[in-house]
């Protein structure tokens, strides 16, 4: 196989990202489950639990005074809501990814930066339910997350003007980031599209009019199907892009692939075709890592397993799956997504459905925010100072937030325990 | 896997490469798919954690915490090693929540895990093992331990170590493999310099500090001309330039080549102007003829007394003890004009590298272990991309990067 496909699968989008449908239901299925069971949990404990002292660090600390979360039901014994399902969750997510999308669209931002940003949010919410953080804001956030992630550092400000909402976009971005496991890059297919129309320029029989108007619709159906699919999760940036182009002309489509894979069995010993021709559209192979592999290709058998008819028959069904998939959510869907009667009798009955069992601790990112920076330097404190501190007692008199001062830089400075120490530790 | 449209596994005619770490070396993209089921069982019995959360406790728990080796104001950086292999030592870098940054996460922070990660796995490149986060939502960073320092302090101390032009070859053969590597999968590293160069315990030479990098940018697509520290920072920077490539960290390569032979910063202007009447006067002043279209640069400016560029023999002088090919080499990393400047791919095939002397197996490079661990904590508890105003040159580089604009 080829080294550009040995390199792609040390990606991170590869290897921590890519599943097989399969997986991503059971995914889906268990990330639902757990969701339900915290929640049930937390919506007990906020509305029985009287505040204790030996919680773990986690947000779900009560709040003394009384303006933390809403408590919906106070002081009697609380009946659990109905949770949405999987398949529910799932319809919100492309509801909100569509929503994302036309964010995108009113930001101006590239197209990079906006399949990024979609990427990220569909990550974020394959971990984590649609139930315990909110999609709404979690949309801006992937924005703003994604910009940075593709080399542009929007201000904060642009965001607030635009979109007029302020701290949940900041208090959102570690959580979409962790969410993603910190993973920022992600491989798209169009420059791929570029590459492959100047690969079908060079055969030089194709009338320019025709290599015009399919890299225009692919490009557009690029911006948009596999966004709203899963796509991404399944198939690799040069496969969606072949699906793409497949769906804007399919006949152009196989003839790459067919010149692509033109290696045919000799029946005379005396080949002249040359040993590789790398994919359009895919990094040319390195070196360094050639050395040894594509140089050293010479036997019939070998070519066979790089540009064969088996590879090429493989290569042609799994972009006629991607092709099926992408044909689900091509372009014209956006008024499908956008129309107020699909709105009311589909999205808006989940919607209300989400507004009963959403997690009572979490959907307030501002707030769970900063309720664990306040843990978080509670529990510095313990840890460079096992004793009792000042910075304790302070904190239980004046409530907590003063520890980032001048006093605690020099505690730290003296610091010498730790050693050994496994952070993560128990308060 | 034929009827799944899962990407296929490797059957691969090709090796896959062998300077991998193992997978299993904990980066953040370990392998979902494999461990997730396992982590999923285990979140259950854990209550109030998330999904999401119990996959960041697992990945921090990979790891021990040990000493402090130095503190900034930028980060943290402790000392660690592996839970399951404690012969395995990390250095923890735990970023702090910079005030002075109002929109959120810090460019630098980002770039760093978004290249570390697209690049592992090269030799000359310095692993980073993993991501977590802690509770009070810091961000660390697990990267490997590099005890013994970094070039800059191997170069400054001309009174206690010696290293001869195989130690030169041998350094340089590593960092323009590094440069090549970035180059190869499409990132400008845009900050070269000795002390971003620091070294394995083995002795090899890894290339650190990936704050100010990014990938190549499409045609049209305007970056910034604000990057590299200023005695580093080729022609085209200092001029303003806007479209730029590679050519840019082979100046850096070349003015790092060029400080190891001589034992002192080539070039070390205090101002951008000064910098720009360096180059001049030790380089050659561009002009149209050697440089076309450089006086549409849009800060164009160079001293009135025009000086030709230099010649090989002009440099012989100066950079002899490496030989006439390396001075040759030498050379063509500083050639004024980025778009005849060597490649780093051509460095790589250059015939110095072949030329006696042999360059010094790793094993038997100088070193220098004094001191090296608090190097290593200085360099990375360092603002990416900065150089702190105490830093020993002491000239304040000030470098107002403006991440709000399109680059």
């Amino acid at each position: 196989m080829a080294s550009e496909d040995a390199r792609y699968r040390e990606t991170s989008q590869f290897q921590a990202w890519s599943f097989s449908p399969a997986q991503l239901a059971a995914m889906r299925e268990k990330t639902n489950a757990i969701a339900r069971q915290r929640i049930a949990e937390r919506m007990l404990a906020s509305a029985s639990n009287p505040p204790t002292s030996n919680n773990t660090s986690h947000a779900n600390t009560p709040d003394p005074s009384g303006h933390g979360t809403p408590n919906p039901t106070e002081n009697s014994t609380p009946t659990l809501p109905d949770f949405l399902k999987p398949e529910e969750e799932a319809l919100l997510v492309s509801f909100y990814v569509s929503e994302l999308l036309r964010a995108a669209d009113h930001l101006g931002v590239p197209d990079e930066v906006r399949a990024t940003a979609t990427v990220f949010f569909r990550r974020f919410f394959l971990t984590n339910s649609i139930m315990t953080y909110p999609p709404q804001e979690m949309i801006l956030v992937a924005l703003f997350v994604g910009s940075k992630a593709e080399g542009r550092f929007p201000r904060i400000i642009e965001f607030q003007q635009k979109f007029n909402t302020k701290q949940d976009i900041l208090a959102g971005e570690f959580l979409l980031c962790q969410g993603n496991r910190f993973n920022f890059e992600v491989r798209h297919p169009f420059r791929a599209l570029m590459g492959a129309t100047m690969e079908l320029r060079s055969y030089g029989d194709i009338d320019e009019q025709r290599i015009i108007a399919a890299e225009k619709r692919a490009h557009e159906i690029l911006l948009f199907s596999p966004l709203m699919t899963d796509a991404y999760f399944h198939y690799t940036p040069s496969q969606i892009m072949f699906a793409a182009l497949s769906l804007a002309d399919r006949g152009l489509a196989e003839r790459l692939i067919q010149e692509t894979f033109h290696f045919v069995p000799p029946t005379t010993n005396n080949d002249n075709t040359p040993a590789v021709t790398p994919l359009p559209g895919l990094e040319n192979p390195g070196i360094g890592r050639k050395e040894g592999g594509s140089k050293g290709i010479t036997t019939n058998d070998e070519r066979a397993a790089i540009v064969g008819p088996g590879i090429r028959d493989k290569v042609m069904g799994t972009i006629e799956a991607c092709r099926n998939m992408l044909s689900t959510e091509l372009p014209e869907r956006k008024s499908h997504w956008t129309s107020e009667a699909i709105f009311k009798s589909q999205i808006r009955p989940v919607r209300k459905k989400l507004t009963k069992c959403r997690d009572p601790d979490r959907w307030n990112l501002s707030e769970l925010q900063r309720q664990r920076r306040e843990a978080g330097v509670r529990r510095a404190d313990s840890e460079e100072r096992p004793a009792a501190s000042n910075g304790a007692k302070d904190a239980a008199i004046f409530g907590g937030d003063l520890s980032a001062d001048a006093p605690e830089k020099k505690r730290r400075k003296v610091d010498g325990n730790g050693l050994e120490d496994p952070f993560g530790g128990p308060l | 896997m034929a009827n799944s449209p899962l990407v296929a596994r490797p059957t691969d005619a090709l090796q896959p490469p062998k300077s991998l770490p193992p997978s299993s070396g904990g980066t953040p993209s370990g392998g979902l798919p494999r461990s997730a089921r396992g982590q999923q069982i285990a979140a259950l019995a854990r209550p109030t954690m998330d999904l999401m959360e119990q996959m960041n406790e697992d990945e921090k728990n990979k790891y021990i915490k040990g000493k402090k080796l130095g503190e900034g104001t930028y980060a943290n950086v402790y000392l660690g090693h592996s839970r399951l292999d404690s012969s395995t030592q990390v250095a923890i870098k735990k970023i702090k929540v910079q005030k002075e940054y109002q929109d959120g996460i810090a460019p630098d922070a980002i770039r760093e895990m978004k290249y570390l990660q697209k690049l592992r796995g090269h030799a000359n490149i310095i692993i980073l093992h993993s991501v977590f986060s802690s509770k009070d939502q810091n961000l660390n960073l697990v990267l490997e331990y590099l005890p013994l320092g970094d070039l800059e302090m191997l170069i400054r101390d001309v009174d206690h170590v010696r290293y001869g032009a195989a130690d030169i070859k041998a350094w340089m053969g590593m960092l323009t493999r590094a440069i090549w590597w970035c180059h190869d999968n499409y990132v400008l590293h845009r900050d070269i310099k000795p002390n971003n160069l620091l070294i394995a315990a083995d002795g090899e030479v890894k290339l650190a500090d990936f704050g100010l990098a990014r990938s190549f940018a499409d045609p049209g697509v305007r970056m910034t001309a604000n990057v590299i520290t200023r005695w580093y920072r080729p022609p085209e920077l200092l001029f303003g330039a806007r479209h730029y490539s590679g050519a840019v960290d082979i100046w850096s390569v070349g003015l790092v080549f060029a400080e190891l032979i001589i034992r002192a910063p080539y070039l070390p202007g205090n101002s951008e102007v000064e910098q720009i009447a360096l180059i001049c006067r030790e380089i050659g002043t561009p002009t149209e003829e050697n440089w076309p279209g450089v006086t549409q640069l849009k800060e164009y400016t160079v001293p009135s007394d025009v000086v030709p560029v230099a010649g090989k023999d002009k440099y012989m002088g100066r950079f002899g003890a490496v030989g006439s090919d390396g001075v040759d080499l030498l050379t063509k990393t500083l050639v004024l004009d980025p778009r005849k400047r060597i490649t780093a791919r051509e460095m790589l095939e250059h015939r110095w590298w072949k030329a006696d002397p042999k360059p010094t197996p790793k094993h038997d490079l100088p070193k220098k272990t004094a001191g090296a661990e608090e190097k290593l904590a200085a360099d990375l508890k360092r603002r990416n991309g900065m150089v702190e105003d105490d830093d020993v040159r002491g000239s304040k580089v000030a470098r107002k990067l403006d991440f709000g604009a399109a680059r």
